[in-house]
């Protein structure tokens, strides 16, 4: 139970919902992503529920301030079940709603994305595009006729996501973790599909031994095709790993290491 | 010539665009979009449409997964319409000469912006500390600010310094082969980036083999989808567009309609079927086989 035992309101939806969908990535940072913008899209409500200057609000400020990033279409369905949690049982929710936010953030960002950062600009782009190549506006007013729809969706989401949430921590806690459980499996699988579409580089590379050329991308295509995004990606996900390492880090290394890759064919090889 | 009042207009839409993205994503930030803006403030809007019309298409389907950087096509529609408007370049000259090359450098324009935001949210971090309620949302809406100039900043001291600053940069970029090259390379590595944080965040171990499957299916897919392409791609080069006229429409619309990329819906379907498999079992109430017992008689030998 929070201190002042506060029950969300109408108006309080209304707030979370204009400051998720007008000020939700504007902090997004390579450090800790959208963490930020989760704790400022909910701090009013963090306040009423456990009062200002409270050891509880500050721990839980902190909670809410550690890594999270997912898709900004989706991400107020986690803030109502988080919500709902922190309502009833207060700061003792602490570990439920880290868990809740990490179970569900890894699902929801690769259905989000492919949905809406990928399905929807690829046919709502291509209609505009259609209609601009002939000097016609008329497809772009139609993109943002459907971003206004989407939009709509988003508002909706948090107040059916919270209700649902209650529902489920009164009745049905062991449903909820399974149903996190089984979000995390759908997310595991998008990613391994992600992983094999969206990371686009080959080995170019192709080393002349006497007067036969070795097409090293052919040969790996015979184990498998993919394996380079793959294996790059396992590589990344042990760097990450390491110690002192945090995800500024790794662009700094991945950019180097494609630079020196780079001048290493170009320099040595002779390629292009 | 580019007037004063131009390049104001257009470094502010740049600004914008970026935050909408961020935030309401109504499209204000897609290529077809900047070329309609810039288009109007140049005062052609036609060649506006015609080139974030080719920008658009050379983008689509390229979205940002996980917080990975992506050519910045927006930014190159807005500095190829207002060049090719103010000198009279062809827009297809325009598009590949001024908005492709820009569209790749400014993806590092991008990392600089996300990367500087990183010191906003520390400054959050410390008004937690002081119970500064205001200094928090206060740090945290600056963190629009990087973001803002990682577009409005390049788009303004192109307009500026002119075409020719543009192009020499360009030539420069062209010169160091190599770099430009590695810089390309690191655009197309970043995506992985954004999985492998995503999978530290997810329970991987007992799971792994979901990924495995994730991957394995996607990527025969991908490459069996991508060579039925080819060879459509093929087919159409040999016997020329024509050919296919003269077949009946129905038979000609669905064989043109028939090479498309794979679907990642079509993968998505799978694996919801998997996670509701996965929430059955485990809804499933599991009776342990009552093992052998302590006096070693197998008490329930039914089966």
């Amino acid at each position: 139970m929070t201190n002042s035992n506060y029950k969300l309101t109408k108006e309080d939806f209304n707030q979370i919902n204009k400051r998720s969908l007008f000020t939700f990535q504007l902090g997004w940072n390579y450090e800790r992503m959208q963490a930020s913008g989760y704790l400022y899209m909910i701090l009013p409500q963090l306040r009423k529920m456990y009062g200002d200057g409270t050891p509880q609000l500050k721990e839980m400020m902190k909670l809410h301030t550690q890594f999270f990033n997912t898709s900004p279409f989706f991400h107020t369905i986690i803030t109502g079940f988080d919500l709902a949690l922190e309502e009833k049982e207060g700061v003792a929710s602490k570990d439920a709603v880290n868990g809740i936010k990490t179970g569900l953030m890894g699902p929801f960002a690769p259905i989000g994305d492919s949905i809406f950062g990928s399905l929807v600009p690829a046919i709502m782009g291509t209609i505009a595009a259609t209609f601009a190549a002939q000097g016609n506006p008329f497809g772009i007013l139609m993109w943002v006729a459907v971003a206004v729809v989407y939009d709509i969706f988003r508002w909706k989401q948090l107040e059916f996501a919270y209700k649902e949430g209650v529902n489920l921590i009164t009745n049905m806690r062991s449903t909820m973790t399974a149903l996190v459980e089984a979000a995390s499996v759908l997310g595991i699988f998008m990613v391994g599909g992600l992983i094999a579409t969206m990371i686009n580089f080959e080995v170019t590379w192709a080393p002349h031994i006497g007067d036969k050329v070795i097409d090293v991308q052919d040969m790996m295509n015979l184990i498998f095709p993919r394996l380079v995004p793959a294996l790059f990606t396992g590589f990344i996900f042990w760097l990450l790993g390491r110690k002192g390492m945090n995800s500024t880090r790794a662009i700094l290394i991945i950019i180097v290491l494609a630079i020196f890759f780079s001048a290493f064919g170009h320099f040595f090889f002779g390629m292009k | 010539m580019i007037q004063w009042w131009q390049i104001l207009l257009l470094t502010l839409y740049s600004a914008y665009q970026i935050c909408d993205e961020l935030t309401i994503v109504s499209s204000a930030g897609s290529p077809v979009f900047a070329g309609f803006v810039t288009g109007l403030v140049m005062g052609d809007m036609v060649t506006g449409l015609t080139i974030g019309a080719a920008l658009q298409l050379t983008v689509l389907g390229v979205g940002t997964f996980g917080g990975a950087s992506r050519i910045d096509a927006t930014s190159g529609a807005v500095l190829a319409t207002a060049f090719s408007v103010a000198h009279g370049i062809k827009p297809e000259l325009a598009v590949s000469t001024i908005a492709v090359p820009v569209a790749a450098l400014l993806t590092y324009a991008d990392i600089l912006g996300r990367m500087t935001t990183t010191y906003f949210a520390h400054r959050v971090d410390a008004a937690i500390e002081r119970f500064d309620y205001k200094g928090i949302e206060r740090n945290y809406l600056l963190g629009a600010i990087p973001w803002a100039l990682s577009r409005a900043l390049p788009v303004f001291l192109a307009l500026s310094f002119g075409g020719g600053f543009v192009q020499s940069l360009v030539d420069w970029v062209d010169s160091v082969k190599w770099l430009a090259n590695g810089l390309l390379l690191a655009g197309r590595m970043l995506p992985g980036l954004g999985f492998a944080i995503l999978l530290r965040y997810l329970p991987l171990k007992r799971n792994l083999h979901y990924l495995a499957l994730g991957f394995g299916l996607t990527a025969m897919l991908t490459v069996l989808y991508s060579n039925v392409q080819s060879v459509g791609t093929a087919i159409e080069g040999i016997l020329g567009i024509d050919v296919f006229a003269n077949l009946p429409k129905e038979q000609m619309v669905s064989f043109v309609n028939n090479f498309k990329g794979v679907s990642m819906i079509g993968v998505a379907i799978i694996g919801v079927f998997l996670a509701v498999e996965h929430f059955k079992n485990s809804q499933r109430t599991v009776v342990t086989p009552q093992a052998v017992s302590e006096s070693g008689e197998i008490e329930d030998d039914e089966f």
